[in-house]
């Protein structure tokens, strides 16, 4: 019950992660146009090299998610290596309760008005002749936590109910 | 309760230290700390809430930072050129060149180690595959099993030292901030700044000073103990041939030339140079896994340099009016060469994806970036914090009182580095804890630049001292059973000392840090 709860949960930062992957290709790409164009032609436009930051902020913001249901956040693992299954999934529930979640629920109840406030006026570019949503980019800020949030409860069923099992 | 309201930064460090320990994924450990202490701060009235405001803005403000996009491009070629298999080949072959010499195999693993670190620099991927290749090649010649892991270890964290680096990066990032800090606290107004390409120039000749440190203690060691480090069997060293060793140095010397180079040399940005870095091993690696059209891979990276030369000889302005014939008929050459190595690209896409592993580099990437942006995210939230509950001034009076003036501050803060690298990771340490102290010590007379190649080497330090030392963790999931923990911590303890070495080197004759940029940047 619990376990499938937690795969239902995992499906959404799957799919994102495997979706928003292809930003690193694409901004390896569009940043190397960009040199092409101003170090061949002498041509440049502050959009283009915007745009490459608008990959590399939605690649870590919204890769969070899929990188800490892969276990992929990096982790001082001198005592966690040697721990047992159940010694690992106790660290990880009392992470989730005492760690991730009130953190992230910080996060995004500090940066709601912030965010809203660009939202609502629709914000413009961050430079001149830039692109003119910089109110995306703030709109990753709660993204982030909302696919922390969903892996965060993910990890945390899966790991009750590896507990449960285990008595 | 005032002791209790006044001592609650210590208390903060304290918990973060013992909750580290347990293993939670320090992102989250990082940030999950501050805000409890936020809570018992916000609580006792030691705390006031409103600092909380200014995270968006740092988010926001870590979202957008120029420098720092560098780093996902990095890590992009540095995974491709994982995926190509270079390091497993220079491996052997630097192993069948020095092999057959005392200390021989150890000091091919420094030079590999040199070598990846100047063309990806990606410290676990560089231990793992030298720890699997490497180590066993060294066990099975009799080596002493703690020279041979500290050996490892340590070579691998070149990749920090020697760039282009994520550690430099953003070092550099946050030198500059402290730099112009102090420059308002002197009263200047049209302040400087540090850019990459100077931190990176600087470090350049620190790294190579580590690389001839490290080989002279594994040639003294071998010469003085045989045992430990002994001669390949001749049998087993057959010579290699020149062709073989230059099919195996040239794509890391070009890729090494031309990034690097194009930084150094003050031409590109570490971002644009790391683009043109990510798609040439992108060709690279097509050239060496596409055995059947190697002349179609081998064209499209000579486009790629002749687009390199071409670029940095020329500047064809297709914007001014006075474009004339010569200026078109060189931008029609560029243009041509453009079109080369856009097909050559979409040859290597098309390839990586057939084999599969373009899925896997674009994965890769993006963990590894999310990984090193969640620490500065997590970071930036504990220092809030932690400045929020007066560790800053704490450790600004600390750096004050510090008897012997500027060098006792200095000293100090170096101490103080060093051992936060057994607990902490060279980002949090950048994150929390330079910003505290750096101004403080440029406004005391110290060169910035210095200053920076000094602390890059304490901070690569960290990654070798036990029990948090990430190259350990690295390498202790890759040797084989038979080198025990204990036989890792050992090894590396000499190399620690070398480390103190260097930085003394550095620290007497400061011109092999400062001599480089001033040549390339005036600084």
């Amino acid at each position: 019950m619990m376990t499938d709860w937690a795969e239902r949960l995992d499906a959404v930062n799957r799919w994102c992660g495997l979706t928003v992957r292809w930003l690193a290709l694409a901004m390896v790409l569009l940043q190397f146009a960009i040199v092409i164009m101003r170090y061949l032609f002498g041509v440049s436009y502050v959009f283009l090299g915007e745009g490459v930051l608008y990959m590399h902020a939605a690649l870590f913001m919204l890769g969070a998610g899929y990188t800490l249901l892969v276990d992929e956040h990096v982790r001082v693992d001198i005592l966690y290596s040697r721990a047992d299954e159940a010694g690992r999934a106790r660290v990880n529930v009392a992470g989730a309760v005492l760690l991730l979640i009130p953190s992230i629920l910080l996060l995004l109840w500090v940066s709601w008005p912030y965010v809203r406030n660009s939202v609502s006026i629709l914000e413009g570019a961050i430079s001149v002749g830039g692109i003119q949503a910089s109110f995306l980019l703030k709109s990753l800020i709660p993204a982030f936590c909302l696919l922390l949030l969903i892996q965060g409860v993910a990890c945390l069923l899966r790991d009750l109910a590896r507990l449960e099992r285990r008595q | 309760m005032n002791f209790i309201t006044e001592n609650l930064d210590i208390a903060m460090f304290l918990v973060l230290a013992a909750a580290l320990l347990r293993g939670y994924p320090v992102t989250f450990t990082l940030a999950g700390v501050a805000t409890i202490f936020a809570g018992i701060g916000a609580l006792l009235g030691a705390f006031d809430t409103a600092l909380l405001g200014a995270l968006s803005q740092r988010l926001f403000g870590i979202m957008t930072n120029q420098v720092l996009i560098a780093i996902p491009l990095f890590v992009f070629m540095g995974i491709v050129l994982e995926r190509s298999q270079l390091a497993e080949e220079l491996l052997e072959e630097m192993g069948r060149l020095f092999g057959s010499m005392r200390g021989g195999l150890a000091v091919s693993v420094v030079v590999v180690g040199a070598l990846l670190a100047a063309s990806t620099g990606i410290v676990g991927a560089t231990v793992i595959t030298m720890a699997l290749i490497a180590l066993p090649a060294m066990l099975r010649n009799g080596y002493s099993k703690p020279l041979a892991a500290g050996t490892v270890c340590t070579a691998g964290t070149l990749g920090q030292i020697i760039p282009p680096s994520t550690l430099l990066i953003i070092l550099s990032e946050v030198m500059s901030s402290a730099y112009q800090q102090a420059q308002f606290e002197q009263g200047k107004f049209s302040v400087e700044t540090i850019s990459v390409g100077q931190t990176f120039s600087a470090a350049l000749l620190p790294g190579l000073v580590l690389v001839m440190l490290y080989i002279l203690y594994i040639l003294a060691l071998a010469w003085l103990k045989p045992d430990r480090a002994p001669a390949m069997r001749r049998e087993v060293a057959e010579p290699v041939s020149t062709r073989q060793l230059l099919r195996v140095l040239l794509p890391p010397i070009f890729l090494i030339v031309a990034v690097l180079g194009s930084i150094v040399g003050g031409v590109a940005t570490p971002t644009e140079a790391a683009s043109v870095g990510a798609v040439g091993a992108l060709l690279l690696a097509t050239y060496r896994r596409d055995h059947d059209s190697r002349g179609a891979s081998l064209l499209a990276i000579a486009a790629l340099a002749g687009i390199v030369v071409l670029a940095s000889s020329t500047s064809i302005r297709l914007q001014r009016s006075d474009a004339d014939v010569g200026v078109w008929l060189l931008a029609a050459l560029g243009a041509g060469l453009v079109a080369v190595v856009a097909w050559g690209i979409w040859r290597a896409v098309r390839h990586a994806a057939r084999e599969g592993y373009l899925g896997v580099v674009n994965t890769r990437t993006m963990s590894v970036s999310s990984m090193i942006f969640g620490t500065i995210i997590g970071a930036s939230i504990f220092s809030l914090v932690f400045r929020g509950l007066g560790g800053d001034k704490r450790i600004e009076h600390l750096v004050d009182a510090m008897p012997g003036g500027a060098t006792g501050a200095l000293v100090f803060v170096m101490v103080l580095i060093f051992l936060l690298g057994f607990i902490l990771d060279f980002v949090e340490i950048s994150v929390i804890l330079l910003p505290i102290v750096v101004p403080a010590l440029i406004v005391m007379g110290h060169d910035p630049i210095w200053l920076a190649v000094l602390i890059a080497i304490n901070l690569q330090t960290s990654f070798l001292t036990p029990p948090f030392g990430f190259s350990l963790f690295y390498l202790r999931g890759a040797a084989p059973s038979e080198i025990t923990t204990g036989d890792i911590y050992r090894g590396v303890i000499p190399f620690i000392a070398l480390q103190a070495i260097g930085v003394s080197l550095i620290w007497l004759v400061p011109g092999i840090a400062t001599w480089l940029p001033s040549v390339m940047f005036g600084h």
